[in-house]
């Protein structure tokens, strides 16, 4: 079929695109790997291999303090051949994740979420890209490719997002419920999705026989996220012996020990903040993080997908250790909103921003490490604009589906320009 | 931070109205009201729904920020007081809590003599020593020993003491003169009498029991001296504290003070041989070691340990030149930056012994001299014999760790131990009363609950030290308690905010709390004024 051949030939091409940069230059991955761009304590490859070679040798891979990440990935890894004499199978092993997330993403852009949700069908939904398109912006996404190449474990968590997404669309809320424990197990953050993602999946849940209340149905999936989590946490603890791993896994995201630089906003305040405010700040950021999705998720009943979608944009900005990795994912997933771009106000600012953010992060991060003429303010003042940009660009999005969805109650006021008061 | 208030302000913002300025004066106002045109046109009435669902989403942060928000300000900014026994370190400051006594029992054998000649001996010197002693803490005790064939109604003073350590014995043996002989290496003094000097039973003195008096008193003097300067140091209460040393003794004891080294349970000796030349390259200084500072060490071994390396060094110049050293090149003698000296590495403080091969004397004539907390220095051209320069260093340690100058080797040692206790007790004293008045002047301190068992293993230690002054155990007991006071007084996490004022709290929260708050708190002062508006047109 058309479609598919077309498909083939994208995924192909992506596929072959990160080969090349695979092999035709040898130094990119390991070139890659270490930015911190890319890299997090969380998420670096680096610190898997670290992980991975004391698990190979019966030592707790969380004993050195540098591995930080779950302990089901490294049973996975244990299983390829090791990717310092076959770098092949790691590097395919990536690309497939990158091309199921392309797939679920396309999913979730043909069943038409986006436009028209149970409750909320916008008077634009029809100007809207293809799902090949959409998946093309993933794929291609310079983002997504040098995550690709740098090889951090959030790439598992991303394709898990898009999973628990794609399921939720399909209908399948046990599916989607897994995949996104299986985020939450990953990352610890995507575990704040669940509200959105459980009103989705109630809106688009084939009709039964017996009318369920979102009350009870809601709370039926949390027993599913509490209970896959559970098993999960529990393989866990059957592979490394213990329960310690979770003080090292989520207790460094809580806690954020490890003050590595990262496109974030919390490696330079923690650094400054005074000790006996830090546990106090500490709660605040998360507070901070975790408070949008109560409000978000009220306000947007009508349109849980792009409760979603806000949310990976806030957390891209606003996690304790972000990388290019989230923001590729926040841009994989907002093109899905095609329709509402018209009626954002800042799309240049938001992207210029973008862009010069990203083209003096790694100078200035240069200047400050390598060539010593600058020091930790430059590399922040840079996140600052970074996050300036994807601020801007989600709360310009925000306003846009809120606009559309106003004027639908005053469709006298298609068209004009308005003022909020 | 901008992010999170454009966001919400966005939410709160967009999900009330959003309103047309622009278009209602062309379109909307109707031709015939003329009269109306200026005036600002309201927007059209809110739906109830959105209304609520506005009232929803303002809740939702509110909740998160009450329900999660305050418990965690509360937890983590609460200062952790533990709770600290003040009365009682106050007293132990104040010397409420513990007098030191210094009962020193010293033993009379008098073999000689008939026994009740000997308790009434007994009984006129003690009278005669409580006469002469005019400071109370320090008080000397007789007893007779008991030969075998002595019965208990013998020891009226010393009842109960029988396990008591005995400071010192004095043995009275008869004989042609009258003299006083310390013997060198045991807690013995022999007293020489002639018979008749032997006090009849009826008279209340006699020449022999002033004589023993005031020899006793001139042997612990120097104690008695060094126990007055700490207390008068110190802040126990005035009327505790003995009349005023007199100025040389008291300036004697001040040198004494900055000479020694401050107590530990071990020390470290470095024995460093400096040769400016190529030769000597070697020294016996393991065989001296063994024979002149073994034996010293071993007799300490009960008050401090000692570990023990040598080193020697080629071409070392002293820090000065010229044969004839003037009082003021000794400080820069040491060639502190190219002698490798180490210094305290470790636990135990170093003490140095530097044994320079060479012909320059001090002016004036000497050849050594001793550096206060440091160690002590010896010039010898000839090193073939090290016994000069190890009886030289052997003093010199007794300098520095503090002991009195004269006396028989035992007695000082044993004064060395009732010193250390007494400087050590009140020391930790001191320090818990500094901390008591820190926890009271500073109430926004946190006091870690690991300080307070400090104070409280302190006042333990003290207690037994005080019950046990004198001994080995009260040493020992008091050297435990000045460490944990230390450690309590100089805990780091408790001084972390002294200089942390509330002004300065306004400057950590505002910057950040600040721009996330004022939205916050206006969308609920709109929604409430909204709301009463509401109310007053619906009646």
């Amino acid at each position: 079929m058309n479609i598919d051949r077309r498909k083939a030939t994208l995924f192909g091409a992506a596929a072959a695109v990160r080969l090349l940069l695979f092999t035709g230059f040898p130094g990119l991955p390991d070139l890659l790997t270490a930015r911190v761009e890319i890299s997090t304590p969380v998420t670096s490859f680096k610190r898997l291999q670290e992980g991975l070679y004391l698990y190979n040798h019966n030592v707790s891979p969380y004993d050195g303090g540098v591995y930080h990440q779950a302990p089901l990935l490294l049973p996975l890894f244990a299983l390829l051949p090791s990717s310092a004499t076959y770098p092949a199978f790691t590097y395919l092993l990536y690309i497939i994740v990158d091309l199921l997330s392309a797939n679920a993403l396309m999913q979730i852009a043909d069943s038409g979420e986006a436009g028209s949700s149970k409750l909320y069908t916008s008077p634009r939904k029809d100007k809207k890209w293809s799902s090949f398109a959409i998946a093309a912006a993933f794929l291609f996404n310079p983002f997504t490719i040098a995550t690709c190449i740098g090889r951090p474990t959030s790439v598992f968590t991303t394709c898990a997002i898009l999973h628990a997404i794609s399921k939720a669309v399909a209908g399948n809320s046990f599916t989607s419920m897994f995949a996104l424990s299986f985020a939450a197990y990953l990352s610890m953050y995507p575990i704040l999705l669940f509200p959105p993602l459980a009103l989705l999946c109630f809106d688009r849940k084939r009709p039964m026989k017996g009318q369920e209340s979102v009350y009870n149905f809601v709370f039926g999936n949390a027993m599913a996220v509490a209970g896959s989590m559970y098993s999960l946490l529990h393989m866990s603890s059957l592979i490394t012996g213990s329960w310690e791993f979770l003080l090292s896994t989520y207790g460094v995201q809580l806690l954020l020990p490890d003050l590595t630089p990262n496109v974030g906003l919390w490696w330079y305040f923690f650094i400054e903040m005074f000790d006996s405010f830090r546990n106090f700040f500490l709660g605040v950021f998360w507070i901070h993080l975790s408070s949008y999705v109560a409000g978000l998720t009220i306000r947007l009943r009508r349109q849980p997908l792009f409760v979603i979608v806000t949310l990976l944009g806030i957390f891209a900005i606003f996690k304790p250790y972000p990388s290019i990795s989230d923001t590729s994912l926040f841009l994989a997933v907002l093109p899905l909103y095609r329709h509402v771009l018209p009626l954002m106000r800042y799309t240049f600012l938001a992207s210029s921003t973008i862009l010069y953010a990203t083209l003096l992060g790694p100078a200035f991060y240069y200047l400050w490490i390598y060539a010593g003429s600058g020091n930790a303010n430059f590399f922040y003042a840079i996140t600052l604009v970074w996050s300036l940009g994807l601020s801007v660009l989600v709360a310009d999005a925000l306003f846009a589906v809120l606009r559309d969805e106003w004027e639908v109650e005053r469709p006298e006021m298609k068209g004009k320009e308005i003022r909020q008061i | 931070m901008s992010a999170k208030t454009e966001a919400s302000e966005a939410l709160e913002a967009e999900g009330s109205i959003v309103e047309d300025t622009a278009t209602a004066k062309n379109q909307e106002v109707p031709a015939n009201a003329v009269n109306v045109a200026p005036k600002k046109k309201e927007p059209p009435p809110e739906s109830p729904a959105s209304i609520r669902l506005r009232q929803y989403v303002i809740a939702s942060f509110w909740a998160i920020i009450i329900l999660v928000g305050l418990p965690i300000w509360w937890r983590t900014t609460a200062i952790y007081r533990a709770k600290l026994p003040l009365d009682q370190m106050m007293d132990w400051a104040d010397g409420r809590a513990c007098r030191p006594v210094f009962p020193l029992r010293i033993s009379i054998e008098a073999d000689a003599l008939q026994d009740h000649e000997a308790q009434h001996l007994l009984r006129t010197t003690q009278h005669a020593l409580d006469d002469l002693n005019e400071f109370s803490a320090h008080h000397l005790r007789l007893q007779l020993s008991q030969p075998a064939n002595a019965s208990v109604e013998t020891t009226g003073l010393s009842a109960g003491a029988g396990d008591e350590e005995v400071a010192l014995t004095i043995r009275l043996l008869p004989g042609t003169t009258t003299q006083a002989d310390l013997q060198a290496y045991s807690p013995i003094l022999d007293i020489q009498y002639t018979p008749n000097q032997v006090p009849s039973s009826s008279s209340s003195a006699s020449s022999l029991a002033n004589y023993i008096a005031n020899t006793l008193r001139g042997l612990f003097a120097e104690e008695q001296a060094m126990i007055a300067y700490l207390l008068s140091t110190s802040s126990a209460p005035p009327e505790r504290s003995p009349k005023a040393l007199s100025p040389d003794v008291a300036e004697s004891l001040a040198r004494w003070t900055t000479r020694s080294l401050k107590y530990s349970r071990t020390y470290h000796l470095t024995f460093s041989l400096f040769t400016p030349a190529a030769t000597p390259s070697s020294w016996d200084i393991e065989a001296a070691l063994e024979e002149y500072m073994k034996p010293l060490l071993a007799s300490f071994s009960e008050i401090s340990n000692f570990t023990i390396d040598t080193q020697v060094q080629l071409y070392a110049t002293p820090g000065v030149s010229g044969n004839v050293l003037k009082k003021e090149d000794l400080s820069g003698f040491i060639n502190a930056a190219e002698w490798p000296l180490s210094p305290s590495i470790g636990g135990a403080p170093t003490v140095n012994f530097i044994l320079y091969v060479g012909d320059m004397e001090v002016e004036g004539g000497g050849k050594s001299w001793l550096i206060p907390q440091w160690g002590g220095v010896v010039i010898q051209s000839d090193i073939s014999d090290l016994r000069p320069a190890m009886l030289i260093f052997s003093n010199q340690l007794m300098s520095l760790l503090g002991a009195p100058e004269a006396g028989s080797l035992p007695l000082r040692l044993m004064t060395l131990v009732r010193v250390r206790s007494a400087g050590l007790l009140l020391k930790a004293s001191g320090t818990m009363g500094s901390l008591a008045r820190l926890t009271l002047a500073l109430p926004s301190i946190s006091i870690p609950r690991s300080v307070a068992e400090g104070v409280y293993t302190t006042i333990e230690h003290l207690r037994k030290a005080c019950d046990g002054l004198g001994g080995k155990e009260g040493l020992e007991n008091a050297r435990i308690a000045e460490e944990a006071a230390e450690k309590a007084f100089f805990e780091k996490s408790m001084v972390g905010q002294v200089y942390f004022p509330d002004e300065h709290k306004v400057a950590v929260y505002l910057p950040l709390l600040g721009p996330v708050g004022v939205p916050l708190v206006m969308g609920i002062v709109k929604e409430f004024k909204a709301w009463r508006k509401r109310r007053r047109e619906s009646r």
